[in-house]
């Protein structure tokens, strides 16, 4: 089966533990080469985050769980790129001026 | 060595998410303080009644040592469990998780158990500091166990004073000064009813 190379989750958490430590903890698991977190919405108890995690052979469940562990629940998997290669989202005519 | 290090950093993570040590100062200051009054009182009041026996003060003290600490940590306990219970559920119904087995919760319970148990330890320990010199008595006499121990008491009181005013960086003098200030207005209100009871 192909590996998953990039994936991109929204993800809503609890403002403890903070992205320093989330994002060192999915970097640490197996298959991940590197961890993005970017805050976008914040509120007095919790905050959304965008996660972009880039490797060689991401583990989905492996993800979930950390994510879990910290207290976090994944609203949607917004992005997967999966194969040998990071393929580059093509652009086409339906798509409006960015 | 490498176990050790390793329970050390994730007790370093809870308090960050659970602000144990913040929680763990307050209580240890505020039950220290019970303790020291609670003993001051009785060694005043025995001392007021011309107790002779030294193991009278020594049961009495050690009794009540014992009681402040079961008191601290029980009633800690059920405090903490019930408010962080809540805390927790309240987040899991904002994030739809079930927060019990996340590190939040661990980091909670944690939290809970470390509380309860300084709530229970500071009154206890400062009581027994304090009756040290009864426990001497074949080197020193009664009243100068009492004196001994009553200047103790005070000792631990600008002691506490002293830290208090470290930590919020309102002046040491000051603190400890407000403390021996509630220790004498103690030991001044039981002589008064002793004199007069």
């Amino acid at each position: 089966m192909s590996k998953i190379r990039l994936l991109v989750l929204d993800v809503l958490k609890p403002h403890e533990p903070s992205i320093l430590k989330l994002a060192t903890t999915l970097s640490d698991l197996e298959g991940v080469d590197g961890t993005d977190i970017t805050l976008y919405e914040i509120d007095s108890k919790v905050e959304n985050v965008k996660i972009t995690l880039q490797g060689n052979d991401i583990d989905f469940n492996d993800v979930k769980k950390c994510v879990e562990d910290s207290g976090g629940s994944i609203h949607s998997i917004d992005k997967v790129s999966s194969g040998s290669v990071i393929v580059k989202e093509a652009e086409t005519h339906q798509d409006g001026p960015s | 060595m490498n176990k050790f290090k390793k329970f050390w950093k994730k007790l370093g993570e809870y308090n960050k998410i659970a602000k144990i040590s913040e929680i763990a100062r307050r209580y240890f200051v505020m039950n220290s303080f019970d303790g020291i009054l609670t003993i001051l009182g009785i060694l005043i009041g025995t001392y007021i009644a011309k107790v002779q026996d030294y193991r009278i003060i020594i049961s009495t003290g050690l009794a009540v040592s014992i009681a402040m600490a079961v008191s601290g940590i029980s009633g800690t306990y059920l405090t903490e469990e019930a408010e962080r219970t809540k805390k927790l559920k309240d987040l899991g119904r904002q994030t739809l998780t079930n927060m019990k087995y996340t590190s939040i919760g661990k980091a909670e319970r944690a939290a809970t158990l470390i509380v309860s148990f300084i709530d229970g330890l500071a009154p206890f320990l400062s009581a027994m500091i304090i009756l040290t010199p009864f426990f001497l008595i074949n080197l020193i006499n009664l009243q100068f166990a009492y004196y001994i121990s009553i200047s103790i008491s005070f000792l631990l009181l600008i002691i506490l004073g002293g830290f208090l005013g470290h930590i919020s960086r309102e002046g040491v003098f000051k603190n400890a000064m407000k403390m021996v200030l509630a220790g004498l207005v103690s030991v001044t209100l039981i002589f008064i009813l002793g004199v007069h009871g």
